[in-house]
């Protein structure tokens, strides 16, 4: 049969951004999908090097709007190691609760995405949308701001949390928690979302690592790869908590590994609450003059919630030479050749949905 | 009263031997139909984003008019008067003329159906099988509308338009020849007056499932709206549609929900049968609501199925219940 090529996006309601997809199909069948992307290239990589040290953390958060806080920190932790800073060890604690809830809120935009994805009107996506919103509301209390935070500072946080933030974080938490296994009923009693999900875009473990995809997508392949266990950094070696692993590969699996996974995030956040010591959690203010830098060269690789992300920096005396960022969301989207072979048109867009991606990370 | 009357006057037009009286009777009950249709499409589309709203802990729509119930007319003022798009690749005939076709087509199938013992276009005795020729039409003109814009996707949605009609269209018509077996006729009049003792919901459950669900697929509902698929196809055949064209397709999708609704409400709920205070009609419309707002309800939960789903299920599940159900009905009413 003769192959019919369409341009899927850059404008089209479910590429999750301006992603534009060229896809090769024979009749229904997907012959061949090829990305194009570049359409939210801001040059951020490049613009840090024009500014102090400080001054960055706000173009990292928008790299990924989902979950500013996972880059924010990322790029702070990196600009720590390269100037020698020691963090405080209750702001480990913080910033490992915060990051916990971060994760949390952005795979329940993915539960409502996805739903989406499926053709579903709306409801999942209001649904997920107003949980996270109450994850937001205490995001807000502890930083002052729903969105883009910029509550990191050199050595610690800009303040410190809030009173009686415990007791609402977990009152919040085990709504959440009730939520899911809500959201679970919902959608798992439905025979639709089976026969669209199992088995669909399957992508072998081997195949994984050679694509180098990271994060959920690859935990669910079966490779038990988390860098918070691999490589702890904070605290996360002294908190208790299993990586979840599903052998399928497929979009349910995908799904699924989110859920676990949000589960396993309120777990630790209610651990590391106990664990948390008093004493000052405060970093050193915005200076105009940094501190002058310790290590010329430092890569830090922190865990967010859509995979592994690296931030590669070249230290300059009071501003980055030259920062990398290994984007998680780049290189899970390459997957997409791979899995999308063979599909049915439908399911190109459920697939790449499971990708969880936001297109602000992949193009930088 | 003066509605008996017209009526009456109406029937003695329609039944008068002379063609041009005929005629105008029709056309007069063509374009009160068509008020029905749009008074009954805005306020289901009003009661549509109510009841989704509140499933998803939204308001819908709630400034214009008290409780919102005029934002659709805001939306229909806006799509009106909006430019309308020179489409290179078109095939601008057969494009412009398929959606007056489709509007045209649901009209005539509910001019067909008897909305009151008296209020009918034509009560002819195979009254069930012309309305399901006029609805086979409107699949094919989907197609022609999605293959003359000459846009990809909607050339995608046309293709399925075609697939679809492959699986739904078989068990809808062996649902219809066990009805004809029940009541000994096609007609539709004599259908609703043979349900004065059981609705035949209660004769053939399985019957009205598979009935629903075809009929579901028929008019494009969740979860088999495959041709207007908004996460996949962006809006399927309608993607380059200029907005008053558009909005044209809006009240088109609302038509036929009313019109299945009340095919279905004749077939299986008993038509205008009724406790007495209230008059017929207003039982049948009561009726077509509530299939009309579970339609909705379904909408608002279920994900979308895929084509070659549909077709499976249309082949391996669809037809064998509905050949069971004739079987059923062969036996326990007739042999």
């Amino acid at each position: 049969m003769a192959i019919t090529r369409i341009n899927i996006g850059p404008v089209h309601p479910s590429t999750h951004g301006v992603l534009q997809l060229v896809v090769d199909l024979d009749g229904d069948t997907i012959e061949r999908v090829d990305p194009h992307i570049g359409y939210l290239h801001r040059g951020v990589e490049k613009l840090t090097e024009t500014r102090m040290y400080m001054q960055n953390p706000p173009y990292m958060e928008k790299l990924d709007y989902l979950a500013p806080m996972s880059y924010d920190e990322a790029y702070v932790s990196a600009v720590e190691k390269a100037l020698g800073i020691e963090v405080k060890e209750r702001a480990m604690y913080i910033r490992v609760i915060l990051l916990e809830l971060q994760r949390i809120a952005s795979h329940l935009f993915f539960i409502g995405t996805i739903g989406n994805d499926l053709g579903q009107m709306f409801t999942l996506f209001m649904w997920a949308y107003m949980d996270r919103d109450k994850v937001l509301d205490l995001l807000q209390e502890a930083t002052g701001s729903r969105m883009f935070y910029v509550n990191m500072r050199l050595g610690g946080m800009l303040s410190d949390l809030p009173p009686d933030f415990e007791e609402r974080t977990l009152e919040t938490l085990d709504y959440v928690e009730k939520r899911i296994k809500e959201y679970e009923s919902f959608i798992e009693k439905n025979p639709v979302f089976h026969e669209r999900m199992k088995n669909i875009g399957i992508l072998p473990p081997e195949k994984a690592l050679d694509l180098g995809v990271t994060g959920p997508v690859l935990r669910a392949s079966g490779v038990q790869y988390d860098v918070r266990k691999n490589s702890p950094y904070y605290v996360y070696d002294k908190l208790h908590f299993e990586i979840k692993i599903l052998t399928k590969g497929d979009n349910f699996a995908r799904y699924k590994l989110r859920l676990l996974e949000m589960r396993e995030s309120i777990r630790l956040i209610k651990e590391a609450f106990k664990r948390m010591p008093a004493g000052d959690a405060l970093g050193q203010p915005v200076k105009l003059r940094s501190p002058p830098t310790k290590n010329k060269i430092v890569c830090v690789s922190r865990e967010a919630p859509k995979g592994e992300l690296m931030m590669y920096l070249v230290a300059d005396d009071q501003k980055p030479y030259r920062l990398s960022i290994r984007s998680p969301n780049f290189i899970n989207l390459m997957a997409i050749t791979h899995m999308a072979k063979g599909l049915r048109t439908a399911d190109l867009f459920a697939t790449l949905g499971t990708l969880d991606l936001v297109m602000g990370c992949v193009d930088r | 009263m003066l509605i008996d009357s017209i009526v009456k006057l109406f029937n003695s037009l329609l039944a008068s031997s002379n063609i041009a009286y005929n005629l105008i009777a029709l056309i007069i009950y063509a374009i009160i139909i068509f008020l029905v249709l749009a008074v009954f499409g805005y306020m289901f589309g009003w009661v549509e984003r109510k009841l989704i709203a509140k499933a998803q802990y939204r308001h819908g729509p709630t400034y214009v008019g008290k409780y919102g119930i005029l934002q659709n007319f805001a939306d229909l003022v806006k799509l009106f008067s909006k430019a309308s798009l020179d489409l290179d690749n078109a095939d601008s005939i057969l494009y412009s003329t398929a959606l007056p076709i489709l509007i045209s087509l649901t009209i005539f199938t509910v001019m067909l159906l008897p909305i009151f013992p008296s209020i009918q276009a034509t009560n002819i005795s195979f009254g069930l099988l012309l309305v399901f020729v006029v609805i086979a039409f409107m699949p094919i003109a989907i197609f022609l509308s999605g293959y003359a814009s000459g846009n990809k996707f909607a050339d995608i949605s046309a293709q399925r338009s075609i697939l679809m009609l492959l699986s739904y269209e078989i068990p809808l018509m062996l649902v219809i020849a066990a009805i004809g077996l029940i009541s000994k006729g096609y007609n539709l009049q004599n259908i609703i007056a043979m349900q004065s003792n059981a609705y035949y919901i209660v004769l053939m459950p399985i019957g009205f499932a598979v009935f629903f669900i075809a009929m579901l697929a028929e008019i494009e509902r969740p979860p088999f709206d495959l041709m207007e698929a908004d996460s996949e196809l962006i809006a399927g055949w309608m993607t380059d549609m200029s907005p008053a064209y558009y909005a044209l397709a809006l009240f088109l999708d609302y038509s036929k929900v009313f019109m299945s609704s009340l095919l279905i409400s004749i077939l299986f709920l008993g038509g205008w049968l009724g406790p007495a205070p209230i008059p017929g009609a207003v039982w049948l419309l009561i009726k077509a609501i509530v299939i009309a707002v579970i339609a909705v309800i379904i909408r608002a939960t279920t994900f979308r199925m895929r084509i070659d789903r549909i077709l499976r299920m249309g082949w391996l599940i669809l037809i064998p219940l509905s050949l069971i159900n004739l079987i059923i009905t062969y036996i326990v009413f007739v042999g």
